[in-house]
């Protein structure tokens, strides 16, 4: 698994902590996450066997990507992949493209689907990975809880990836990603054009 | 006697109004409190609400007309908002304001005929709410007694926190009442009064049967609507037409830096979101429960534009502060919506076929 670091593109502040929630602005309300519930900044942690690495989360630096066409080059040059993995949040649910660009100068444009993070289950079949108080401007609110999930992209081309291009679409937040590699088959005859 | 003691004495013998059953709930992420509200009433009538709110499927936009409301809707039949929203069904609804004197007694009275109102209100005055003395913002509640002697009034709110129980009747008024002044933090559902307004539903008897051949009826009527063409001063905007022309309208405003479109489009929006969410739902549901995957994919395919409106108003809302900025996503996010409703309406027309073939004869 390889971490993406997202530093670079780091725009939007989505999280806060118990004693200034106005400093989160992940809504145009001022709502954000409570940082208290979050794992700590700079640690690892897995979600369904996958490792992200969280954001500096409750520092009221910028810890997500409001996704505006950002394109993001993998820092550790090409690298081969079976899955683009995510840890995102909607501002209400999203359904968009994330063009993956490829070192042959290909590039594919697949589905990223994200669900609200306010108040409600996942539509699309991801994960929550946290579950958090709802920070708003003046207090903390019980009763609406706010969700990062923990989504994936495919990636369907055999080739090394270089970069990923964000979707246009301020509704979707994104707070780490992790590259799964191409899996390894261990069994099973290879097959070439002749043997077919 | 005193003026209290009087009173006193009077509020003794007013029994409290109340519902017979706390009313149930209905909720998905992407509706507001009016199509909550109103699925609560359809369940609470013994109905399915993704059935009944979920049938219509059009899209309509009344220029002038867009409130800064939660609850707004483009109503088709003014002044009708549930027989707008769900014209295949006997639901209707009608607003009132009550008599200044007694304005309780007028929500008790409808109570005791089993009728439930569902009252307007400012979300700045109600404890439970997320912007209780912080955001002013025109809501709906459902209101399910009314307990004078005891100055308490029984509402049920679906939305989250959500909340079903007696508030002070103070707190209640207060946001019936409101002014719900203009907020800087809500640019779309502040600055617009809430003057006591309240709907009554009338659901009534002579139930539809759901059946694919009636649904098939259902798809081709939204079909011939959503496709009509539109006359140039039609005065409301409808169809896929009437959304070509509004989208262009709201980019024309941005680029002519004009916030008022843009903060209009994240209410709107809202209306129209929450219709493709749920003829969805109805639709794909319906495709499994019946076993016709082309019906499951129209309704996905319906889906998609409710998760396109995403997009759209969310780049309005951000971007109304600076509208020229915005102006090239909102005519992207817009192009895109339209493509969407296209592949759906084809997507429907589909299924719209596979349930009008006849049903094959058992051997």
């Amino acid at each position: 698994m390889q971490n993406i670091d997202l530093s670079p593109l780091l725009d939007n502040v989505g999280t806060s902590t118990t004693a200034d929630t106005s400093a989160g602005r992940f809504n145009v309300w001022g709502n954000s996450f409570a940082a208290e519930d979050l794992p700590a900044p700079g640690s690892v942690v897995m979600v369904d066997a996958v490792p992200f690495t969280i954001p500096p989360v409750g520092t009221g630096a910028p810890d997500n990507v409001r996704c505006a066409g950002q394109y993001l080059a993998l820092p550790g040059g090409p690298a081969t992949a079976d899955w683009i993995h995510v840890l995102a949040a909607g501002e209400r649910r999203v359904e968009d493209e994330i063009a993956l660009h490829f070192a042959d100068g290909s590039v594919d444009f697949e589905p990223v689907r994200v669900s609200d993070f306010w108040a409600a289950p996942p539509a699309f079949g991801e994960t929550r990975a946290f579950a958090t108080l709802m920070n708003y401007p003046i207090h903390t609110q019980f009763g609406v809880p706010a969700s990062v999930w923990s989504q994936r992209v495919p990636v369907t081309r055999r080739a090394p990836v270089v970069g990923l291009g964000l979707p246009r679409n301020l509704a979707l937040h994104i707070f780490a990603v992790t590259l799964q590699p191409v899996a390894v088959l261990t069994g099973g005859a290879v097959l070439t054009g002749g043997e077919r | 006697m005193t003026a209290v003691a009087d009173a006193q004495q009077s509020t003794r013998v007013v029994r409290p109004s109340q519902a017979r059953r706390q009313p149930p709930t209905f909720y998905r992420d992407p509706l507001s409190c009016l199509q909550s509200i109103f699925g609560a009433l359809v369940t609470d009538a013994g109905h399915d609400p993704v059935a009944t709110l979920g049938a219509r499927w059009e899209f309509r936009h009344i220029p002038g007309d867009v409130r800064p409301e939660e609850f707004y809707f483009p109503e088709r039949t003014q002044g009708d908002t549930a027989g707008s929203m769900m014209p295949f069904h006997p639901v209707h609804s009608a607003w009132s304001v009550p008599a200044e004197d007694d304005p309780l007694g007028e929500l008790a009275e409808l109570i005791e005929r089993g009728i439930l109102p569902i009252a307007a209100v400012d979300n700045y005055y109600l404890p439970f709410r997320p912007a209780f003395h912080d955001v002013h913002a025109a809501h709906l509640v459902l209101v399910y007694g009314v307990d004078r002697a005891r100055g308490l009034v029984l509402i049920s709110d679906t939305m989250p926190p959500a909340f079903a129980g007696p508030i002070r009747a103070e707190d209640f008024l207060n946001a019936w009442g409101s002014a719900n002044p203009a907020d800087h933090q809500d640019a779309f559902f502040s600055d617009s009064g809430i003057g006591r307004r309240y709907l009554s539903v009338q659901v009534g008897t002579d139930w539809p049967d759901e059946s694919p051949a009636a649904l098939a009826e259902v798809l081709r009527t939204n079909d011939a609507d959503l496709t009509a063409g539109l006359a140039g001063e039609a005065a409301q905007w409808t169809g896929l037409a009437g959304l070509g022309r509004y989208v262009e309208h709201v980019v024309d405003a941005a680029r002519d830096a004009q916030a008022g479109p843009l903060k209009e489009l994240y209410t709107f929006g809202w209306s129209q979101q929450a219709m493709c969410t749920l003829h969805g739902e109805f639709l794909r549901t319906r495709g499994s429960q019946w076993d016709i995957p082309a019906l499951r994919e129209a309704g996905r395919a319906v889906e998609t534009v409710a998760h396109t409106w995403s997009g759209l108003r969310v780049t309005a809302a951000h971007g109304w502060p600076d509208p020229l900025a915005a102006a090239d996503d909102l005519h992207r996010h817009g192009t895109r919506l339209r493509q969407r409703y296209e592949n759906a309406a084809v997507a429907v027309r589909r299924a719209l076929a596979v349930l009008s073939q006849p049903a094959k004869e058992e051997e």
